[in-house]
């Protein structure tokens, strides 16, 4: 029975050995295509399978004033975490933590007992209670180092400066505008670690530094904007007004010295709601809240800026050559418009008076002439040539737009109210803007608050350029409005707003809101100093005062004290440093 | 190993002793190079096995890295041990035991069941505990039906050419192959048995027209399959039940399900790349990648060794694929030539599909490497074989070669 005589067995056992063979060279080529072809892409995914990324925050840039005072700052705050496989003494780190960190036993030994890579117990600690927590030198205890935003002077320019988030990125204000510059870039710690997330000691760690965010320099200043602060608290208080804001900018570079919006908040809280609101009932109705709260009047909201816009209508006058200085006019206490009876707040009327007397008086009659003698197309192109259809490109987040008729829709109703600021809104930024234009030689200048960056070595990365648009109006212009306008506070409507021994131009204006008639008005005043030089411009406008409500009694008052404090205090720095 | 290498050195001498007096027995041949293979692969195995168990035993045996190596080196002695005893027992002396394997097997699966004697393994109750040993069925059918069908054909004589022979030959191993799928839930096993007697059949059978028939059918039946399942599965539940088809044509697509042991068999080894991150330098096996000292050592073996050392592993079986080829040709009888086909058989079938199952080239299933992946029953049963070949070898008469 040997196997010669069956030959077949022995070809067909040869037949599978190279069938073997086959096979195997097969499962050799899925190998090199597996190792070779795609080496690559499977070394990069298991090495993001087992690498962990830990993040180190970089501290965020500071804001800081014009004087050198830091408006947002970091403060190092700690992250306390427990890696269970390193703890020896489970008993013992319950109760520290529990006790330094006023926290419950049973919530602090629920996380010490978790098996896992790492266990928050608590973040936002005070650096005090973390190095506290360090000294005691538990086993399996960690404390992270981290940055939180901290706004020393809390609630001061809250809408301007805005605030972060929990990831440290901006919510509002310059925080969101200048993120960029700010923020920074975080570092990260590349551990290797096996499938449960326990770092691999002999694996060593790759660390990639943080780079800190820049410093914002910004034109803001400290001392101008508490004081108008407190300007605009006082005048909300007496007058029990809904809120008060105050804008302060130089009118020749457009740099924002302040702006007040109160009831501000307090940074540091920013998702508290001011004291005495009723509970929300859901998270919806919180979130209106805190919207309604962060609010920035001066740039989100418009309004009708009402006589203050009558700069406007006289420097469109005087451009197109529709009015002179010495017109005469006569103000019966109204003026026809078409079959419409127009009042002038005077009801018994101004009688003879010329251009300025007209301005002076705030007089409606004589302005809805001009605006009339300018024509409607002729008044909606200077309306566009001041600016006033865009934005004045504020470095803040949600600046509103201009509501306003379209050019075709002016007839001489439409075109009547625009002349003396009504039946169109815009914002209090706006206004300030545009009557800067005018008043400092016809040069439009962009509103802003940054100025440089500087790097967290001190070097400055970037000085802050912004556009200026020029032959708004003529210099010529530019002269006889300031002229005017300095009338109307030495001896018009704008008294109020004189300061002894300092020339002061400006324009009051009370405006009521609609509906008409529902007895709520906004009153303000644009006062600018030195009437012939301007370097400082600002806008105090209160919403909703109770009582006496006109504008040259009430908001006229507040720029004056503001300038009889502020002027002597600016013409000591010197804007060039 | 050492001390097996000197008792066979130790054996040579009294043969080269006994040369002088019985020159007939001097003639005979022994194996050498095949026993070299075998014990290169089982040390290989004992060093991949710590290598690739060493971190997560240490984790789940309180710090003892060496427990799984312990045990498997413990097994690889006992079947070193088995493997000298049935080498030096003339294999014809387990023809008269053929039926009785076969009964044996087929009595030996249902005990699975039995609560005394059950022990369940990763949730799997596939083997049967006996005092300290735990021993698997499964191993023992193949071991089984390779001796039952070489003697049932060296019985049947020429009755192997006829249609009623093939198919007796082909059927007899189903109940087993049936049980084994069905009672202990281990179709890959069942597979391997019924191709190790499918293997067998087509040796001792001189057909050839069959078998390529069987072959493409069975082919193009998968492939039908395949598309099948890919069809239905989109919108079907039926996908569920194919999740592991489906999982080896997109195993990205159940990362977290059936794809996530071939993906990250993929991962070990597309991250060897050709040199390999060096021994003991894998990252796969702290945890990411389960069984990796068992079912997927082959993909650890890649990612340290690299693409080299993967093929190294592959031309070792190849070799020895290559000895069983030359024993099985000159063995001096039919019954010894299918023993060792048989062996062959079991060796090539698991060596093929276990890599093909850890580079995702067939969808996964638990089959282990032999000689490598953790496992005492089957080393045990391995070794056992490899001694039954070495028997045949030692029947060949030198002066036949």
């Amino acid at each position: 029975m040997s196997l010669k005589h069956k030959t077949y067995i022995r070809k067909k056992i040869v037949v599978t050995f190279f069938l073997c063979c086959t096979v195997f060279l097969l499962l050799c080529g899925r190998l090199v295509y597996l190792m070779v072809v795609r080496s690559e892409y499977y070394t990069g995914a298991a090495k993001e399978l087992h690498e962990r990324e830990r993040k180190i925050k970089a501290a965020r840039g500071r804001i800081i004033d014009s004087t050198g005072a830091v408006l947002a700052d970091n403060r190092t705050v700690c992250t306390i975490s427990v890696i269970h496989n390193q703890i020896t003494e489970p008993e013992k780190v319950v109760k520290i933590l529990a006790e330094e960190l006023g926290l419950s036993e049973e919530y602090v030994a629920k996380r010490v007992e978790k098996y896992s890579a790492i266990e928050r117990i608590k973040s936002n600690v005070d650096k005090a209670t973390g190095d506290k927590i360090r000294e005691y030198d538990l086993d399996g205890v960690k404390v992270d180092e981290d940055y939180k935003r901290y706004y020393p002077y809390e609630s001061l320019a809250s809408k301007v400066l805005g605030f972060t988030g929990g990831d440290n990125q901006g919510i509002i204000g310059l925080e969101v505008i200048y993120e960029e510059y700010l923020k920074g870039k975080e570092g990260t710690i590349l551990t290797v670690t096996d499938a449960k997330g326990v770092e691999i000691a002999e694996a060593g760690e790759e660390r990639i530094e943080p780079e800190n965010g820049n410093d914002l320099y910004v034109s803001l200043d400290i001392n101008i904007q508490s004081y108008a602060t407190q300007l605009a608290m006082q005048a909300m208080e007496t007058k029990e007004a809904d809120s008060v804001s105050i804008l302060v900018m130089n009118p020749q570079n457009g740099e924002i010295l302040a702006m007040v919006n109160v009831p501000e908040f307090n940074l540091n809280e920013p998702y508290t709601l001011p004291e005495g609101t009723a509970e929300p009932a859901n998270q919806e109705e919180k979130q209106n809240l805190l919207n309604q709260m962060w609010r920035n009047g001066c740039i989100n909201d418009t309004y009708e800026p009402g006589s203050t816009f009558k700069i406007i209508t006289a420097a469109a006058g005087l451009e197109s050559g529709a009015v002179t200085v010495n017109d005469k006019f006569s103000c019966p206490g109204y003026v026809m418009v078409e079959d419409r009876k127009i009042r002038c707040h005077k009801v018994s009327g101004h009688g003879a008076e010329n251009f300025v007397q007209g301005t002076m008086n705030s007089c409606n009659p004589v302005f809805v002439t001009v605006g009339m003698r300018i024509g409607a197309e002729r008044y909606y192109d200077y309306f566009k040539q001041f600016g006033l259809l865009t934005k004045t490109g504020v470095d803040l987040p949600g600046e509103a737009g201009t509501i306003m008729h379209k050019k075709e829709d002016i007839g001489a109703v439409e075109l009547a109210t625009v002349s003396f600021g009504q039946s169109f809104q815009i914002t209090p930024i706006q206004l300030a803007t545009t009557v800067s234009s005018i008043v400092n030689g016809g040069r439009r200048v962009t509103p802003h608050f940054g100025v440089k960056v500087v790097d967290s070595e001190g070097n400055v990365k970037e000085t802050l350029q912004y556009g200026v648009q020029n032959n708004i109006v003529s210099a010529e212009t530019s002269e006889t409005m300031r002229y005017i306008l300095e009338q109307v506070v030495e001896n018009g409507s704008g008294k109020n707003g004189y300061v002894e021994g300092y020339r002061i131009g400006g324009k009051t204006a009370t405006s009521q809101t609609l509906p008409r008639g529902s007895g709520r008005y906004i009153s303000s005043f644009l006062g600018f100093a030195p009437a012939d030089n301007p370097q400082v411009l600002a806008v105090a406008i209160i919403n909703n005062p109770q009582g006496v409500y006109y504008g040259g009694q009430i908001a006229a008052p507040i720029v004056r004290q503001l300038f009889e404090n502020i002027l002597p205090y600016l013409e000591g720095i010197d804007y060039n440093t | 190993m050492a001390g097996i290498r000197a008792e066979i050195r130790a054996g040579r001498r009294t043969q080269t002793r006994a040369e002088q007096t019985r020159r007939k027995q001097a003639e005979n041949f022994f194996d050498y190079s095949m026993l070299f293979i075998v014990l290169f692969l089982l040390g290989f195995g004992l060093v991949m096995i710590y290598s690739t168990s060493s971190y997560s035993a240490a984790m789940q045996h309180d710090g003892d890295s060496a427990f799984f190596l312990k045990r498997q080196a413990m097994a690889t002695v006992i079947g070193l041990f088995a493997m000298i005893v049935v080498a030096n027992i003339p294999y014809h002396f387990w023809e008269r035991f053929a039926t009785l394997a076969y009964i044996g097997s087929a009595a030996l699966i249902p005990m699975v069941l039995v609560p005394g004697l059950r022990y369940t393994a990763n949730g799997a109750s596939r083997w049967i505990k006996v005092g300290p040993l735990t021993i698997q069925p499964a191993e023992v059918a193949k071991l089984g039906m390779i001796l039952f069908l070489a003697s049932l054909v060296c019985k049947m004589g020429k009755g192997i050419r006829t249609t009623k022979g093939f198919f007796t030959v082909l059927c007899m191993p189903l109940p087993i192959c049936l049980m084994i799928w069905k009672i202990t839930n281990n179709l890959s096993s069942a597979i391997i048995v019924f191709g190790i007697a499918a293997l067998m059949l087509f040796v001792s059978s001189p057909e050839y027209k069959k078998f390529i028939i069987m072959g493409v059918a069975g082919i193009v039946g998968v492939i039908a399959l395949v598309f099948l399942i890919k069809g239905i599965s989109v919108s079907d539940d039926m996908g569920f039940r194919f999740a592991r088809i489906l999982a080896w044509l997109d195993p990205e697509a159940y990362a977290n399900g059936k794809g996530f042991q071939t993906l990250q068999a993929l991962y070990a080894i597309g991250s060897g790349g050709i040199l390999g991150k060096g021994l003991g330098q894998s990252m796969q096996k702290l945890g990411f990648l389960p069984e990796a000292q068992n079912d997927m050592i082959f993909s650890i073996i890649c990612e340290e060794l690299g693409l080299f050392g993967g093929i190294a592993i592959i031309l070792m079986f190849l070799l020895l694929i290559w000895r069983f080829m030359v024993i099985a040709n000159n063995a001096s009888d039919l019954f010894g030539a299918l023993l060792v086909v048989g062996v062959m058989g079991h060796v090539a079938i698991q060596v093929i599909l276990n890599i093909a199952v850890v580079t995702n080239t067939i969808p996964n299933t638990g089959i282990s490497l032999p000689f490598i992946s953790y496992g005492g029953s089957a080393v045990l049963f391995l070794l056992i074989e490899i001694g039954l070949v070495l028997s045949v070898a030692r029947g060949i008469r030198l002066k036949d070669m």
